[in-house]
C-alpha cells in the first residue's frame, strides 16, 4: 500500500518514538533501576507500529510480552509517560506498578494487556471477538503472538474456534526467528509459520515485517475481512529482535553476522530512505522528528524517575471485586 | 411458593431464570446447547435462546479463555466443564487468567464468569471422572469456589454467582443431582462467603461440604441418640472461607471433626484444622480429626471405590474418640 507523505512521516515518528522508548528502558534495566525482566522489541518497530496504525481505539488489542511499542502507540499521547512509569514499577504507572513490563493494560483504549503465559491471550482474545458478534459491534480483535507462541496448544483451540464461528479476530504472529534461543525452524515443521493457518481454512500470509507499508496493507485487509464477517486471518510478519530474549541476554546462540544482516533491514532505516528518496523529504524534517522524540522520551523518563514507589499496602487491593483479603497487622 | 425439586432441576431453573432476566448471560461448553448438557443441566435453554447457548469443540482452554474475554466486554458467561477433572486441561486459563484479571485491571474489569464443574466420586467412573478437585483451586487468590449441598443452596448460590463479578467455580457434586428438596420458584440469592449452620449442637463441630453434609447429618442423628450433640457447619463458599462461623462454633464446642471427600494430604480439612489451632487453640478439648478419602486415585470397581472414600463408621469413631479424650 502506498502511503501518503504525511502518513509516512507520522509512522516514521511513531517508530522512532518506540525505538527510543526501548533504548531508554534497556539502559535503566541494565543499570538496575528497572526491576525484573524486560523483553525489548528493538528492530521490530514496523510490525508493531503498522498494525496499531490500522486499528481504532475501540478495537481490542492483546499485546505480547515483547509489546512495549504496540502498547505505547495504542495509548493516548498523554498516557505514554504512565506506561514508562509502570515499567519502572512506580505508583504513577498506568496500572499503579502492580503489573510492570509484561502486564501493561489500558482499558480505555482497549489494550487488554498481556498474560505472562504464552498462548493465554490467544484464547482470551476469542472472547472479545465473540463479544463483538454477540453485541453486534464492528470492533475487531488483534492478538499479537511470537513464533514461539505457536507451540502452545491453545493456538489450535483458538484458531479452530475462531474459524468455525467466523470471529473478527486477527492473529498477528511476529516471527522474530527465535523462541528465546531456539530458532523456529528447529521447533516447527513449516517453512513459514503462516502455513499453519491453512489447516483451519484461515487466510494466512507472510509479509516482510520490516516494511511498514506492507504491514499496514496486510493488516488493513485482515481488518476489512473481519468486519465483513468472514472470520479470522493469520498474518506472519518476518522480522528480527536485535537484543537477546531479555535485556541482558547476550544472545550467544545466534550465528555470527546474522544481527548485522538484519540491521541493514532496519525498519526505521528503510522508512527514512523512502522519505528521503521517494517523498523528497528534507533531512532537516527528519532531524526535527528526532528532536521531538528526544524531548518526548525525556519527559517520560523524568516523570518515571521522579515518581514515588507504590504503597506496599496497595498489594492487597483488587484480589476480589467485593471482599478484601487480609493485609499485615 | 416452594415445591420439591431435584438438585439438577434447581440448577437448570436458576439458569433459565437468569437467562430470562439478563440478556448478557449466555451458556457455553461441550454439548450444553442442543443436547442440554451431558447431565441434562442446561436442558431447554438452547430452544428458548438459540443465540445465547453455544456448543463448542472439545476445547476447555478456549471455553474458559473465551469466557474471560467476553466477561471483559460486560457479558456474563456460564461455562460448563462436563467433569471437574477437566479443569486440568484449562487450569492455566482459570489460575493464570480468570483469577488474576481483577488484580491486573485494578478492579476496572474482572472475569465475571461462572464455571460449572461436575465433581466428586461415587458413580463408578474411576480416576479421571471422580476427583474432588477443590484443593487445586483453593490456593489461588482471586477465585471463588462454591460447593452447594442441597437444591435450595444450588439455586440461590448459582444465581448469586452469575451476578457476582469474580470468577466463580461452581461445584456440582454428581452424587447430589437426584437429591430433592424444597426450592422457591422465584429468583433468590444466597450470600457468598457465608457458611451455613446446618444443625446446632454443643459437643462437636463437624465441618462438611457437598455430599459429605448428608454423611454428617446421619452421624449427628445417630450420635444424638447417644447423648452427643453435633453442630454441623457447611462452608458453602469453600474459598474464600467463612472462617468466623467455623471458629465461633469450635470455640463453643471445643471439638472439631472435618469430613472431606478427596485425598487427605493438603486437602482443605488440613487448612481448616490449622486455622482453628492457630486462632483458638486454648478452647480445644481434644485434637481435631479428619475423615477423608485415602491418598489414592479413585479406583473403578465399586468395592474399591467404596474403600477409598470417607467411611461413615470413621465419623462415628472419631466423634466418640473426641468425647472420651
Amino acid at each position: 500500500m502506498a502511503l501518503s507523505k504525511d502518513h509516512m512521516l507520522n509512522i516514521y515518528r511513531d517508530m522512532v518514538l518506540i525505538r527510543r522508548f526501548e533504548e531508554i528502558i534497556e539502559k535503566y534495566s541494565k543499570n538496575g533501576t528497572i526491576p525484573g525482566f524486560i523483553h525489548l522489541s528493538i528492530g521490530q518497530e514496523a510490525a508493531q507500529a503498522g498494525v496499531i496504525d490500522v486499528l481504532r481505539e475501540t478495537d481490542y488489542k492483546f499485546p505480547d510480552h515483547r509489546g512495549h511499542g504496540a502498547i505505547v502507540l495504542a495509548s493516548r499521547p498523554e498516557d505514554r509517560k504512565l506506561i514508562m512509569a509502570e515499567i519502572f514499577g512506580k505508583k504513577t504507572g498506568i496500572n499503579g506498578g502492580r503489573g510492570g513490563s509484561m502486564h501493561i493494560n489500558d482499558l480505555k483504549v482497549r489494550n487488554m494487556g498481556f498474560n505472562g503465559i504464552q498462548g493465554s491471550t490467544v484464547v482470551t482474545s476469542l472472547g472479545t471477538a465473540f463479544a463483538s458478534v454477540y453485541n453486534q459491534t464492528d470492533d475487531v480483535t488483534v492478538v499479537f503472538m511470537g513464533d514461539g507462541t505457536l507451540g502452545e496448544g491453545t493456538c489450535h483451540e483458538s484458531m479452530n474456534m475462531a474459524a468455525t464461528w467466523k470471529l473478527p479476530l486477527i492473529y498477528v504472529l511476529i516471527n522474530n526467528q527465535y523462541a528465546i534461543s531456539t530458532p523456529y525452524t528447529e521447533s516447527h515443521p513449516q517453512k513459514q509459520l503462516s502455513d499453519w493457518g491453512k489447516g483451519y481454512n484461515v487466510p494466512s500470509m507472510t509479509v516482510d515485517g520490516n516494511d511498514i507499508e506492507a504491514v499496514i496493507e496486510v493488516t488493513q485487509s485482515a481488518v476489512d475481512r473481519a468486519k465483513r464477517g468472514e472470520g479470522p486471518t493469520l498474518i506472519e510478519l518476518m522480522t528480527y529482535r536485535w537484543q537477546g530474549h531479555f535485556s541482558g541476554d547476550p544472545a550467544a546462540y545466534r550465528p555470527e553476522g546474522e544481527l548485522e544482516k538484519w540491521k541493514e533491514k532496519c525498519p526505521i532505516k528503510l522508512a527514512k530512505e523512502k522519505l528521503l528518496n521517494h517523498f523528497g523529504v528534507h533531512e532537516s524534517e527528519i532531524t526535527e522528528i528526532h528532536n521531538w522524540v528526544e524531548k518526548e522520551i525525556n519527559s517520560y523518563l523524568e516523570f518515571s524517575l521522579a515518581s514515588p514507589n507504590p504503597s506496599p499496602q496497595d498489594s492487597i487491593k483488587y484480589v476480589y471485586t467485593d471482599v478484601e483479603v487480609e493485609g499485615r497487622s | 411458593m416452594t415445591r420439591k425439586i431435584s438438585f439438577s432441576k434447581a440448577i437448570n431453573e436458576a439458569l433459565h431464570q437468569e437467562m430470562e432476566r439478563d440478556e448478557k448471560v449466555f451458556i457455553i461448553g461441550e454439548d450444553v446447547a442442543k443436547m442440554g448438557g451431558d447431565f441434562g443441566i442446561t436442558a431447554g435453554i438452547w430452544s428458548k435462546w438459540p443465540k445465547r447457548a453455544f456448543d463448542t469443540a472439545l476445547s476447555e482452554s478456549a471455553i474458559i479463555g473465551l469466557s474471560c474475554g467476553a466477561a471483559l466486554c460486560g457479558l456474563r458467561p456460564v461455562a460448563e466443564l462436563m467433569f471437574a477433572d477437566f479443569i486440568a486441561v484449562c487450569y492455566d486459563q482459570i489460575v493464570n487468567n480468570a483469577a488474576k484479571l481483577s488484580y491486573m485491571y485494578e478492579g476496572k474489569a474482572s472475569a465475571q464468569i461462572v464455571v460449572r464443574a461436575v465433581t466428586g466420586g461415587g458413580i463408578r467412573c474411576a480416576y479421571h471422572h471422580s476427583q474432588c478437585i477443590e484443593p487445586w483451586l483453593m490456593n489461588i487468590p482471586g477465585l471463588v469456589v462454591l460447593a452447594p449441598s442441597t437444591p435450595y443452596e444450588a439455586k440461590g448460590l448459582l444465581i448469586s454467582a452469575i451476578r457476582n463479578n469474580n470468577p466463580v467455580i461452581f461445584l456440582e457434586h454428581k452424587g447430589l443431582y437426584n437429591k430433592k428438596g424444597e426450592v422457591p420458584e422465584d429468583l433468590y440469592e444466597l450470600p457468598l462467603y457465608k457458611a451455613n449452620i446446618v444443625r446446632e449442637g454443643s459437643d462437636i463441630t463437624i465441618v462438611a461440604a457437598m455430599s459429605m453434609v448428608d454423611f454428617a447429618q446421619k452421624a449427628a442423628e445417630e450420635l444424638s441418640g447417644q447423648g452427643i450433640q453435633c453442630e454441623i457447619i457447611n462452608p458453602l463458599t469453600l474459598f474464600p472461607l467463612d472462617k468466623e462461623t467455623i471458629i465461633n462454633s469450635v470455640a463453643k464446642t471445643g471439638r472439631l471433626v472435618i469430613i472431606q471427600e478427596g485425598p487427605k494430604f493438603m486437602g482443605y480439612a488440613a487448612e481448616i484444622g490449622s486455622m482453628v489451632y492457630e486462632e483458638i487453640f486454648e478452647y480445644l478439648k481434644a485434637p481435631m480429626k479428619r475423615i477423608t478419602s485415602l491418598d489414592t486415585p479413585v479406583p473403578f470397581a465399586p468395592v474399591m471405590e467404596d474403600y477409598v472414600m470417607p467411611q461413615y463408621e470413621d465419623v462415628l469413631k472419631a466423634c466418640n474418640q473426641l468425647m472420651s479424650f
